[in-house]
């Protein structure tokens, strides 16, 4: 009795507290503060990028780099758009991206779907299978020999496919996330009659979706991304993928010269990079609103299952 | 043997062939492990060889440990390895403390809208290919010409003496470690703020009626919960601590030589010498050195790390 009492009086008092709270605390403030100063810092180089692109090229050599463009050109997005090297980069991107998330997504529910079914006999060793490659690798050295020497793969784009296919961490995320899926619709249908392939292909994966979803995206940003492998299998110039053909931009200003020019101008090569860096970024701009909600999901999902 | 017979026999070979139609959907993630991950292990015994490209991996003579003993008596060794712990132990403890701490200071935001906002503000730079975090780093430091750049536009606009930064390697470990903060710091932040949601409201009601302040609360409450998720992270992280995140650094520093005292890390010296001088054998020692060692210690985090929290534990 005295107990329940105390009890409801502290709510109460809570309650109070928290609405009566109305001026923040310091801590309060400086979370503000720090929060934001994080913000700002994270979106400063950014802008910086976008900045320079528009700015024109003499202006950048002689005052630097500054948060407004001016003053304000296009020239190094005109010569993105009509350059083939540039247009070549970018399909050559989508199409890593592209089929390499697809057969990504399809080795992984596959085996996810085996893992999480729980069979005897085959779910434990198959788990066990995906986690040593996250503890013992072969390193760099085998893997460039096999590429290279047994599958002949150079500058061909499954290079850099390829040896990204299946990421262990990804295969534990979806079998926990399978394994959640109830038990009782996958044996309704077993009861209908449907075999264990139909039951994947029409059930498992369509009450996937989400985090078929996150999965996605996870090997999407990673193959869009890529340089690595591309770096060590390609090396013909007009295969490269966009990030690579960025690296090159760095590290190798003649490099430009493949880039086409108009007439008498020179090419503004420092403008262009950051054009460049601009149009790189932009998929994954587009898609973020949409892409972070899942990530979030995603990180948390591996994180409370770790 | 007919369709409609039911005994236990036909049930269990209903329940086999069901597994091997279910065997066939892992195949290819099997097949991918097989050749991508266990035959490149396999392929680590050219360490052992004086691999010739002609003769191929097995075809090559074995040397025994001359591999290993060519590049620990190199003048390269103990600097190499000393940089990869090095960075990797400033990483690991700056994105850990930089995602924690962001994690507290995301769960003061009372503003839902602006709590969004910011969380999906300091994500972003996940989201960033090293080769693009690599220009950026060149406008803030190095500038279009070569010199400039906006840090030293800002240092000289307080007066103060500007820096080359690309011919200087002090100060490159830090700058990585920024790096690292940067593109890490939201990711991190996220999962502590996953973590902190599990935390029961009571435990924070409690807090309330014994007066603590909101700094109270997120140092002597908040932050003492959030220890199992730091170390797990910890032992993931410790697991790579022998890696040397190829990716940001390669395409940060790349071939500038004179920022290698302090930034070359094993996996951009195997790149190089394998690249550069072709020498299969000494960086496939190396390789298999980083492996082992990067295997002890991922065992031994995990082994020390279940001891004390049991119930987090990672296998």
């Amino acid at each position: 009795m005295t107990a329940a009492l105390t009890s409801t009086l502290a709510k109460s008092s809570v309650r109070t507290a928290t609405r009566r709270r109305r001026r923040p605390e310091a801590f309060t403030v400086i979370s503000i503060i720090g929060v934001t100063t994080f913000m700002v810092i994270c979106l400063i180089p950014f802008w910086m990028i976008v900045s320079g692109s528009f700015t024109d090229e003499q202006t950048l050599a002689t005052t630097g780099y500054s948060l407004i463009p001016r003053p304000f050109s296009i020239s190094a997005y005109k010569l993105i758009f009509t350059g083939p090297t540039l247009l070549g980069a970018y399909a050559a991107s989508v199409f890593i991206t592209v089929v390499g998330t697809a057969l990504a997504l399809a080795c992984t529910s596959g085996l996810s779907w085996v893992i999480a079914r729980r069979l005897p006999y085959v779910s434990r060793p198959l788990s066990v299978f995906a986690y040593i490659p996250m503890l013992f690798t072969g390193g760099l050295v085998p893997l460039y020999l096999l590429v290279t020497q047994y599958l002949k793969l150079q500058n061909s784009y499954f290079a850099v496919i390829l040896p990204l296919l299946v990421a262990p961490f990804l295969v534990f995320i979806q079998v926990s996330a399978f394994r959640q899926l109830p038990e009782e619709i996958l044996d309704s249908a077993r009861v209908d009659g449907a075999g264990e392939m139909q039951i994947f292909f029409r059930i498992g994966l369509p009450l996937s979706k989400p985090i078929l979803a996150v999965v996605g995206l996870f090997y999407a940003v990673h193959y869009w991304n890529e340089w690595f492998t591309a770096l060590l299998f390609m090396s013909d110039v007009h295969k490269f993928p966009l990030p690579l053909l960025l690296q090159n931009l760095i590290s190798n200003v003649s490099f430009s010269q493949m880039l086409p020019t108009a007439a008498e101008q020179s090419t503004p090569v420092y403008q262009l990079r950051l054009a460049l860096t601009v149009v790189t970024i932009g998929p994954i701009l587009l898609a973020y609103p949409f892409a972070q909600r899942y990530f979030v999901k995603g990180i948390t999902l591996g994180a409370t299952k770790g | 043997m007919t369709d409609h017979s039911t005994g236990p026999a036909t049930r269990r070979r209903g329940a086999l062939r069901g597994s091997l139609w279910l065997g066939l959907l892992a195949l290819p993630a099997v097949a991918f492990f097989l050749v991508f991950s266990y035959a490149p292990m396999a392929g680590l015994v050219v360490a052992f060889k004086e691999f010739d490209i002609s003769k191929g991996i097995f075809g090559s003579p074995w040397n025994g440990l001359d591999n290993f003993r060519y590049f620990f008596s190199s003048g390269d060794a103990g600097r190499i390895l000393l940089n990869t712990l090095l960075l990797n132990v400033l990483f690991l403890a700056a994105t850990l403390a930089a995602g924690v701490t962001l994690a507290l200071m995301l769960n003061e935001l009372r503003g839902r809208y602006f709590k969004r906002v910011a969380q999906s503000t300091i994500f972003f730079p996940y989201f960033v290919s090293p080769v693009v975090i690599a220009i950026m780093l060149q406008v803030l430091l190095s500038g279009p010409a070569g010199s400039g750049g906006a840090v030293n536009d800002a240092l000289a606009g307080f007066g103060l003496p500007t820096v080359s930064w690309y011919t200087e390697p002090g100060p490159w470990p830090w700058i990585l470690t920024a790096v690292k903060v940067w593109q890490l710091g939201g990711y991190m932040s996220v999962i502590f703020l996953a973590a902190i949601t599990s935390i029961p409201e009571d435990v924070y009601e409690a807090g309330q009626i014994d007066g603590a302040s909101r700094a109270q609360m997120a140092f002597r409450i908040t932050l003492p919960l959030l220890k199992p998720t730091a170390a797990v992270l910890l032992v993931l992280g410790v697991g790579r601590i022998f890696y040397g995140d190829f990716g940001t650094i390669y395409a940060i520093v790349g071939d500038n030589g004179t920022l290698f005292p302090t930034t070359d890390v094993i996996d951009t010296y195997v790149f190089r010498s394998l690249r550069q001088i072709g020498d299969f054998g000494t960086t496939a020692a190396i390789g298999l050195f980083q492996s082992v060692v990067g295997f002890v210690l991922v065992a031994t985090a995990v082994l020390i790390q279940r001891r004390y929290s049991k119930e987090t534990s990672l296998l």
